[in-house]
């Protein structure tokens, strides 16, 4: 098993002793990351409320870009085994749905479900990769929120003409079961607004949804909800004040590090998540993957080798091909590292005690 | 007069929501220097941070500012409030009425959901002057914000009623505009992109999104009294109003019934 502290390795117990000082000492400290299993966030939240931190996630601009647009107008949305089965007609924006394992699923097979049943499936792209789709739409200089604007002006019938999009705007409409793929992150507050808005006006003549992918792994869905369920809110809340507050500007990990507002913080990516810059100019305590590249002394002040969840321990993950949360067995027995959530819960009660004391 | 007198820059964010005239009319000084500032577990309070001297005046001065007061006349809803300095985030979110006036420049969300009075930022504003916060219904919302120096960007972002006057501004300067008037001399690509209705006034602009569309140029009784309202706020912005103006009409992906009139 690993742990550094200041780039020398010792055992897990100092290492966590010396992780509750850092926290039980900070002004305003900040748990983020939060990629891990429901367990491990949901002992992180915890953390948080015993310390007066404030939480953020790694997937935090397109968590926000989506629920931000879902706040304001609502959503039409599907899951991706109803797209697998239904869809005839499936448009992929940008660039990051591309590499989601979907599209593999998606460009298989055509329909085998519903009123589309039997028919061939049409995968259009606006914008995306070279060569990623036969039938591709070029996207607006302005952007992919501008285009699904564009496109969005055609399909009411307030742009007309010979324009790409209006044949594509066509399309749409044509289609019986229609799915927008996209990644929130990518295409913004305005972009899933738009898009959500161009899918709910198509709604009145025919079946259409938006289904957002993310390009990148995360545990983004099942904070959002766990969030919800020990809070009342949205992922970024602090609890300085006692209680959750919610407010995604102030409660920015990277903005609070660059404004030198945090002063200590804990960066829980128990599975893999690009690592923040931030880590360097706040003193942090790193829970990451045993085996990973960064179960290191030089990743942060205190480090701290943990589990994987779902591969060498037990955990809930959010399973993106079934949008749900579900369990994943341990891939082999894990030997060694302990788990995340055990390592959180020895550093509250490390924090408790020292505060008491 | 009373006056609030930072003493150093403070260790953490601090919240003025409950630091108006009125609250503190009612207050000794001993009592006042007591209420709750901080934000995090140290529980600062008023006069931990300001030297505080009251005189039960409905004009308060904040002398030094700083881009950690976050919601600064937040709800103020009658009397003055001064601030020789910096302001941070929400500067009179929700206020109803009053003047509010910062010397130095605003955080993000300057204006937000401000029902009523004026408030005026002679540095410059942060992103989404005017603009609503996360989940909430609409941005500036029949208060008047003027912003001397430059705003940055989504400026007016869902505002719903109310004048909105700055130098300068970011990309997306009126986007998702429900309704109300933004006058900006410059601003940066794609105004007014998801716009329904309301107006905006420009004078040199960035790329023009494709879904607003040039309807000519008007003579409108309008546009006069446009121009009369804004001579009272600035003059830079009334001679732009009575100028050769073209009008684009937009944005046609939302209903449309929006407009922006860019200098000729």
């Amino acid at each position: 098993m690993g742990a550094w502290v200041k780039g020398g390795a010792t055992d897990a117990g100092t290492a966590i002793e010396a992780a509750a000082s850092l926290l039980a000492a900070a002004r305003a400290p900040v748990v983020a990351g939060l990629s891990a299993d429901l367990a491990a966030v949901r002992a992180a939240f915890h953390l948080a409320a015993a310390s007066g931190a404030s939480l953020d996630t790694a997937g935090a601009a397109g968590t926000y870009a989506e629920l931000g647009a879902l706040s304001r107008t609502g959503a039409m949305t599907t899951t991706p085994a109803e797209a697998v089965g239904r869809a005839d007609l499936v448009l992929v924006v940008g660039q990051a749905p591309w590499r989601n394992p979907l599209l593999e699923r998606l460009a298989a097979a055509g329909p085998s479900r519903g009123r589309a049943a039997g028919a061939a499936r049409g995968l259009v792209a606006l914008g995306g990769p070279p060569g990623a789709a036969a039938d591709a739409y070029a996207v607006d200089p302005g952007g992919l929120a501008v285009s699904l604007a564009h496109l969005r002006a055609f399909a009411k019938g307030h742009l007309a003409g010979d324009a790409p999009y209006a044949d594509l705007a066509r399309r749409l409409y044509a289609a019986q079961f229609g799915v927008a793929l996209y990644d929130p992150a990518e295409i913004g507050e305005m972009g899933v607004e738009m898009l959500q808005g161009l899918v709910k006006e198509i709604d009145e003549t025919t079946r259409f949804f938006a289904l957002a992918v993310s390009g990148a792994a995360g545990q983004d869905r099942a904070v959002v909800q766990l969030s919800a369920w020990t809070t009342g809110q949205a992922p970024r809340v602090g609890f300085g004040r006692g209680l959750p507050e919610h407010d995604p500007w102030r409660f920015d990990a990277a903005r609070q590090a660059a404004a030198g507002e945090s002063d200590a913080a804990l960066w829980l990516s128990a599975l893999p998540s690009p690592r923040p810059d931030w880590l360097d100019i706040v003193p942090t305590v790193a829970l990451v993957g045993a085996g990973s590249p960064e179960a290191a002394a030089e990743t942060a002040e205190i480090v701290i080798a943990v589990a994987v969840p779902g591969e060498s321990a037990d955990g809930v993950l959010w399973n993106e091909g079934r949008a749900a949360l579900t369990y994943h067995a341990a891939a082999s027995a894990g030997a060694g590292a302990p788990s995340a959530a055990e390592v959180l819960g020895r550093i509250r009660d490390r924090l408790t005690e020292q505060k008491g004391a | 007069m009373s006056v609030l007198t930072l003493r150093e820059a403070p260790p953490e964010r601090l919240d003025f929501l409950n630091i108006t005239p009125l609250s503190l009319s009612k207050l000794t000084e001993i009592e006042a220097a007591r209420l709750p500032v901080g934000t995090s577990r140290r529980g600062l309070t008023l006069g931990d941070c300001f030297s505080v001297a009251l005189d039960g005046s409905d004009t308060l001065v904040i002398e030094g500012g700083s881009e950690r007061l976050d919601r600064v006349g937040a709800a103020l809803s009658e009397g003055t409030i001064r601030i020789a300095g910096d302001v941070g985030q929400r500067l009179g979110e929700g206020m109803a009425g009053g003047t509010l006036t910062v010397e130095g420049s605003a955080g993000p969300f300057a204006g937000s959901g401000a029902i009523g009075g004026t408030i005026t930022i002679e540095g410059d504003a942060g992103d989404h002057a005017g603009g609503a916060v996360y989940a909430a219904r609409a941005g500036l919302d029949g208060a008047t914000l003027v912003i001397r120096g430059r705003a940055g960007d989504h400026l007016g972002d869902r505002m719903r009623r109310g004048l909105l006057v700055a130098g300068a501004a970011g990309r997306h300067a009126g986007a998702r505009m429900i309704a109300g008037t933004i006058a900006a001399l410059a601003v940066g690509d794609h105004p007014g992109l998801g716009m329904r209705r309301g107006t905006l006034l420009v004078g040199r602009h960035g790329a023009m999104s494709p879904t607003f569309v040039e309807t000519g140029s008007h003579d409108l009784v309008f546009l006069r009294l446009l121009a009369r309202t804004l001579r009272g706020v600035s003059a830079a912005h009334a001679d732009l109003a009575a100028g050769a103006l073209r009008r684009y009409s937009g944005d046609l992906a939302t209903i449309g019934k929006g407009e922006l009139w860019a200098a000729a």
